[in-house]
């Protein structure tokens, strides 16, 4: 959609630029390169979206509920997390799952929308749930001040889940990407704030006794989300950061061949970047196994009746494509004549 | 569907549900629009409802609910993004993804009817005679029909047909040749004269206009001036339209005799009793329903509450009462 001009180096400096041609410029290349990662994270998903199969297991009613913020703090450098009071929705979410959380007014912002925030963690017991969030624009930033103690509205679960693979098709001689076999190890990458859509199946793995492999990263270590959770849940991590060029594409690629190669997991669980679902999506290819991947979109309701949520999948001009709120986030993630 | 809680839970929904307020003889919230009486005022906006909102508020308690516009074939929608929010409020260019009457008729048509309320088919076209083949293709299915004539009109180069208050005439008429059923004809901001719009729709038979549909705008990011939608131009919506709505509402609530439905940036009961002072009968929400799901209810509740605490019989005495 964007033309960009990623390559392109800024204007070179002279002798008599003053610091603050100096700092617009310094700003023009940052975001000639956010220009062209976001560019090549489009280009990256373009044809490797489907919808999934149905659904085996029914998802649960969505609620919506005033939730108490029992715990409200800055992770990492970039970060933040809540813990949220919500027994109905603690309960019933399945991973991958998200909410829609209202900003409440503050003085000088309203916020209408309500912003779609992956579920990161379900505490069934204690009926809390934890999201972990980046500021972003004026929606993140003003909930950024609510205090602990205050109430969000929230409505949830809502969506499609990731769902290990536990079931191979019965006329299938051998699994297949299409006719995978019960799921005992999996491989899951997010990025940044990508992690959280993934976390619920780190806990599901732990709970089904399968095997899970989880790749971090960030752009620091001080940014991954997500170490903690993944040790209190028994995964294997393997951290990769933009620092020491461990996330580059080619780089992880060659390590999981690496690991996995010779024995590949039963299933890939991605999300947080278009360029790693299609490095996910290789690999899938290469192993024969499936990839399920859980995609953004701009939302309104959450519900599919605003239709403000359409995928990147091509179809017909004059049928709707698949809606990410209702079809998705998680989709499966095929190559093009894969 | 639900998968049955390991323990029973709680939630506000749940609550929300449990508080819906006894039927009071004492307050008279209907309305009529041409032969359809409706048990109270509040419906939601066309494109900002749809039957799985049932399943988080009390739709029953609504006055009506309304469709998304249905055109004639269907049509897929404008590219991602296709809304987001800015300072000045939500902007969205859908582009009305529809499956055709047909469609809607297999599809939706029956998750509509299971609500309880009457419905109100909103029905679009790009042309003034695009309209009635819809009604027709419709076969009689619903309560009433809201003609969204806030489309480019592709006979006139695209101005917007309900700009155009021969343009609107020509719609009504044709549609009233296939139906009975009341007609709602939603005006679009951009007019010249909201009242020779609105007239134009009352004479040539409408039993009501709905005024009025989002305002176009042009949504910048922020770092590259970039349009941030995919179809460049959207709609505006939410509170910040309301005062630019309630002068049209007054002017077109001047202009008629048919009830005047007021639409645009309605959060509460006090945004709806903006609208009643000023001549509407009854009110569209649409933005507020995504931050607050249950704000259409609430409002409903709350008008009968105003009423009953002043003692006023139905609205009409409730503002008469403060103006005394
Ligand atoms: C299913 C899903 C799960 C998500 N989970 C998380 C999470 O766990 N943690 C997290 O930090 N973020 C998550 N996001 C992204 C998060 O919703 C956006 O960062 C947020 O909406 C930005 O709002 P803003 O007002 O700060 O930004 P602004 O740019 O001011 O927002 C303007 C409008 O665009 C929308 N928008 C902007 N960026 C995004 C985006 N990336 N995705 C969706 N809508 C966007 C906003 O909702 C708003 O309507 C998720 C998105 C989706 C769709
Ligand atoms: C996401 C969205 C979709 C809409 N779709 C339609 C539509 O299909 N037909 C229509 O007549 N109006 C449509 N509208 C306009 C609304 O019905 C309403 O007129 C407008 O949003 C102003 O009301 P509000 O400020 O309460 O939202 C849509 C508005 C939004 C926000
Ligand atoms: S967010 Fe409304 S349809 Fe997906």
């Amino acid at each position: 959609m964007t033309s960009t001009t990623g390559n392109t180096p800024a204007a070179p400096a002279t002798a008599a630029e003053t610091p603050a041609v100096a700092a617009a410029r310094e700003d023009l290349a940052a975001l000639r390169r956010q220009q062209a990662f976001a560019a090549a994270d489009e280009a990256a998903l373009d044809g490797l979206i489907a919808v999934r199969p149905p659904e085996r297991r029914p998802r649960p009613d969505p609620v919506w509920d005033d939730a108490p913020v029992l715990v409200h703090e800055v992770v990492g450098e970039r970060y933040r997390r809540l813990v949220l009071a919500t027994d109905t929705i603690a309960t019933t979410a399945l991973a991958g799952q998200f909410l829609m959380i209202t900003v409440p007014p503050a003085e000088g912002e309203r916020i209408l929308l309500p912003r779609p925030m992956a579920i990161h963690r379900r505490h069934p017991e204690q009926g809390t749930v934890e999201v972990i969030y980046g500021v972003a624009g004026r929606g993140t930033t003003a909930l950024a001040d609510v205090a602990v103690g205050e109430s969000l509205l929230v409505t949830g679960p809502l969506g499609r889940g990731f769902e290990f693979p536990d079931a191979a098709e019965p006329d299938a001689a051998l699994p297949t990407a299409a006719h995978p076999r019960p799921a005992r190890t999996a491989l899951m990458i997010g990025r940044g704030v990508g992690v959280c859509a993934i976390m619920g199946s780190v806990e599901d793995a732990a709970r089904l006794g399968i095997a899970a492999t989880v790749v971090l990263s960030g752009r620091s270590r001080a940014n991954l989300i997500g170490p903690a959770d993944c040790a209190e849940l028994g995964a294997r991590v393997i951290p990769v950061t933009d620092d020491d060029g461990s996330s580059a594409l080619p780089a992880l690629g060659g390590r999981l061949r690496g690991l996995f190669g010779s024995a590949p997991p039963d299933v890939i669980l991605v999300c947080g970047a278009g360029v790693l679902a299609r490095l996910a999506a290789e690999l899938g290819a290469e192993w024969g196994v499936p990839v399920q991947v859980s995609l953004e979109a701009h939302m309104a309701c959450g519900l599919g009746y605003c239709h403000g949520c359409a995928a990147p999948v091509a179809t017909d001009p004059a049928v709707e494509g698949p809606l990410v709120c209702v079809d998705g986030p998680v989709f499966d993630a095929v190559l093009p004549g894969g | 569907m639900t998968i049955a809680p390991p323990r029973p839970t709680t939630d506000a929904r749940r609550a929300f549900f449990d508080a819906r307020p006894a039927d009071s003889a004492a307050v008279d919230l209907s309305v009529r629009i041409g032969s359809l009486t409706l048990a109270n005022p509040v419906m939601p906006a066309s494109g900002c409802f749809g039957p799985s909102l049932g399943r988080l508020i009390p739709v029953a308690e609504l006055g009506a609910v309304v469709t998304k516009t249905v055109f004639g074939t269907p049509r897929g929608g404008n590219a991602a993004h296709r809304l987001t929010e800015i300072r000045a409020g939500m902007v969205n260019s859908v582009g009305i993804p529809s499956r055709g009457a047909a469609g809607y008729l297999a599809s939706q048509h029956p998750l509509y009817l299971a609500l309880g309320v009457p419905v109100i088919v909103s029905v679009g076209g790009h042309r003034p005679g695009e309209y009635a083949p819809v009604v027709q293709g419709l076969r009689g299915a619903g309560d009433a029909y809201e003609l969204n004539v806030s489309c480019p009109n592709l006979d006139r180069h695209g101005t917007d047909i309900g700009s155009d208050p021969d343009a609107i005439g020509t719609v009504v008429r044709l549609v009233r040749q296939e139906t009975d059923k009341p007609l709602i004809v939603k005006l679009p901001v951009l007019v010249s004269s909201i009242a020779d719009c609105a007239q134009a729709a009352e004479a040539a038979g409408a039993d009501a206009v709905c005024v009025a549909n989002s305002i176009p705008a042009l949504p910048l990011t922020a770092d590259t001036r970039s349009p941030v939608l995919g179809n460049v131009i959207g709609g505006l919506s939410g509170p910040n339209i309301r005062p630019i709505v309630l002068r049209l509402v007054w002017l077109a609530a001047r202009a008629v005799d048919i009830p005047v439905i007021a639409c645009g940036g309605i959060e509460t009961a006090d945004d709806a009793l903006d609208y009643f002072s000023v001549g509407a009968r009854a009110v569209q929400v649409g933005t507020a329903s995504f931050g607050r799901p249950f704000a259409m209810v609430d409002i409903t509740r709350a008008l009968q509450e105003r009423c009953l605490a002043a003692g006023a019989a139905d609205i009409g005495e409730l503002i008469e009462l403060w103006r005394a």
